[in-house]
């Protein structure tokens, strides 16, 4: 339990020392943010509504990448510096690692979460019920699961250079097609028809129904749901694959 | 005196191309191993697969009776790898911390400090702005940092400057005063005189030699008799010394022989006009060359 707590910590404040994370997960967001919903204002009908949107779709866009990008990219790196070799010699065990990993990657994301959340409310003053903005966190917090899914998949590719090309494509085509930077009903009409089997719509999705005082839809947990078990099988696999050489 | 490293007819080939070829040995409690050989005789190969870090294409490892693997074994093992393997964004003292968490019975922040020779202001450095010596130094750390019975140590010197050197045998003497179990690879012939109890020498995969370093020395260390020389004397000149191998670089002569003692009565009895005479031992890497160069035993 404490080399957990010891490794999830180190873990969390290695995420932080990482400009990169700070600019693509923190500053990025905020300025998105604010350029949307201060200067280049849309036309989408309730403004109040539009500004705790876009928050939602920043905070999803924030916590995703990370989950995809620093994850992946830390696995790659870890194992080409040798250090996952390193650690196979000493009593702490793969499972450990790879939760512990796991852990300090989420707690990052609460972090994220509640900055993102506290500028957001305080730019544009929103106000929300209490519980809206806690199941909205938790979703989004709980809603990365397939993400970190995909980063753990990007993981077992062998050079960091590919995988962190691989992983800034998957991660900017996920945001958009997502609808994260522009509300779906301005994407092309077919786009909008796939929408509900990209991972990303729905994890959006989830926190845009709660914000409106809904519950997110049964379909889209169980897209993410279906997302996050292919990731992980493929990724068994290809570790199995690489271990057997 | 009990058994510790048991290697049992071990092989390894990667895709076909043999690596270690039945290599079998013991190691006792409290022994100093040095693993010698050439570039590629399977020095590092063995190591990985002792560690459990590989698995052996034929034949077993037992530490302890029990499979390396077994988290029992990997709590009382440090380790250093040929390649050094560290932890990035993260400073010296947070990767000693994290690794000492592992094991049951951590040594000392002090006592580590005190082993590797780590000072203050490295250990507050992140790990990826350190210099390949200080990185081999941390790496030392992290080995110790379980206060282990065994070491396993693969080129632990590579990197190292004069000083960390001298520290670095110094605590490895120390170690094993304690009764530590030690494994180490090198390639410096005087390293092994420094620490090793016993030297296993590697080639083409092979057990070739298993001696005690004064035997080694005997054995291998050719002597280098050099001087220099104002009058050019032709090669036939120095025949009689028993020289195994003789150089002439402009006014500098040298003479490989298997006894320095008898070359030099001979040569002094020569009376040649030659100063600066001085008397080396042979290096490891002429050891090997010679090893290279004798005819393949099949
Ligand atoms: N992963 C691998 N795949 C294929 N061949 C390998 C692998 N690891 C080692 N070899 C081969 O096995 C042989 C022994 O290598 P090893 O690294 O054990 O040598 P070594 O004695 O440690 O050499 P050095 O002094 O250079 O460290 C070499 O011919 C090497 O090419
Ligand atoms: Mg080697």
């Amino acid at each position: 339990m404490k080399i957990l707590w010891n490794e999830c910590w180190l873990e969390a404040l290695r995420v932080f020392r990482n400009r990169y994370f700070i600019f693509w997960s923190l500053i990025m967001p905020i300025v998105f943010y604010v350029f949307y919903t201060k200067v280049m204002v849309q036309d989408v009908g309730d403004p109040k509504l539009w500004e705790k949107h876009l928050l939602m779709s920043m905070a999803a866009f924030s916590v995703m990448g990370s989950s995809i990008m620093t994850l992946g990219l830390r696995l790659v790196q870890e194992r080409n510096q040798g250090w996952t070799t390193y650690l196979k010699t000493t009593p702490v065990s793969g499972a450990v690692y790879f939760i512990a990993k796991m852990a300090g990657q989420t707690s990052v994301h609460i972090f994220t979460i509640s900055v993102i959340f506290t500028s957001g409310g305080l730019i544009n003053g929103i106000s929300m019920p209490a519980i809206e903005w806690i199941t909205a966190g938790m979703w989004i917090l709980i809603g990365a699961i397939p993400f970190l899914a995909l980063g753990g998949l990007i993981g077992t590719m062998k050079k960091s250079d590919t995988a962190s090309g691989v992983s800034n494509l998957i991660y900017l085509a996920l945001a958009v097609t997502g609808g994260m930077w522009m509300p779906m009903e301005f994407m092309p009409k077919l786009l909008q028809q796939v929408a509900q089997w990209i991972p990303s719509y729905q994890y959006a999705a989830g926190a845009w129904s709660i914000i409106r005082g809904e519950a997110p839809g049964l379909v889209g947990i169980l897209v993410l749901i279906a997302y996050t078990v292919v990731f992980m099988i493929l990724s068994i696999q290809r570790r199995r694959m690489q271990e057997a050489i | 005196m009990t058994t510790i490293i048991d290697c049992m007819a071990v092989g390894k080939s990667f895709k076909g191309k043999s690596a270690v070829k039945d290599l079998s040995f013991q190691m006792k409690k409290g022994e100093v191993v040095a693993l010698l050989g050439p570039n590629g005789a399977g020095k590092s190969t063995t190591i990985q697969m002792l560690l459990g870090l590989m698995e052996p294409s034929v034949g077993r490892v037992t530490i302890s009776g029990q499979n390396p693997k077994l988290k029992a074994v990997r709590e009382r093992i440090g380790v250093m790898l040929q390649e050094v393997r560290l932890l990035d964004t993260v400073t010296v003292k947070e990767i000693l911390q994290l690794v000492r968490g592992y094991y049951p019975r951590p040594l000392s922040m002090e006592q580590l400090t005190r082993l590797t020779g780590l000072d203050e202001s490295s250990l507050n450095t992140r790990t990826e702005k350190l210099s390949g010596g200080q990185k081999q130094r941390v790496s030392f750390a992290l080995a110790l940092a379980g206060n282990p019975d065994m070491l396993f140590l693969d080129e632990p010197t590579t990197g190292m400057d004069a000083i960390a050197r001298k520290t670095f045998w110094k605590s490895i003497r120390e170690l094993a005063e304690r009764g530590t179990t030690i494994i180490f690879t090198t390639h410096y012939l005087d390293e092994v005189e420094v620490a090793a109890t016993r030297v296993l020498m590697m080639n083409h995969g092979e057990l070739i030699e298993d001696a005690t370093p004064a035997m080694m020395k005997k054995k291998l260390g050719m002597q280098r008799i050099s001087f220099l020389t104002d009058a050019v004397y032709r090669p036939e000149t120095y025949q009689g010394l028993a020289a195994t191998d003789i150089r002439i670089d402009g006014k500098k002569v040298t003479i490989l022989t298997g006894n320095a003692d008898h070359s030099l009565k001979i040569l002094y009895a020569l009376e040649l006009e030659i100063s600066e005479v001085t008397v080396n031992r042979g290096t490891l890497e002429e050891a090997y060359s010679q090893l290279t160069d004798s005819p393949e035993v099949s």
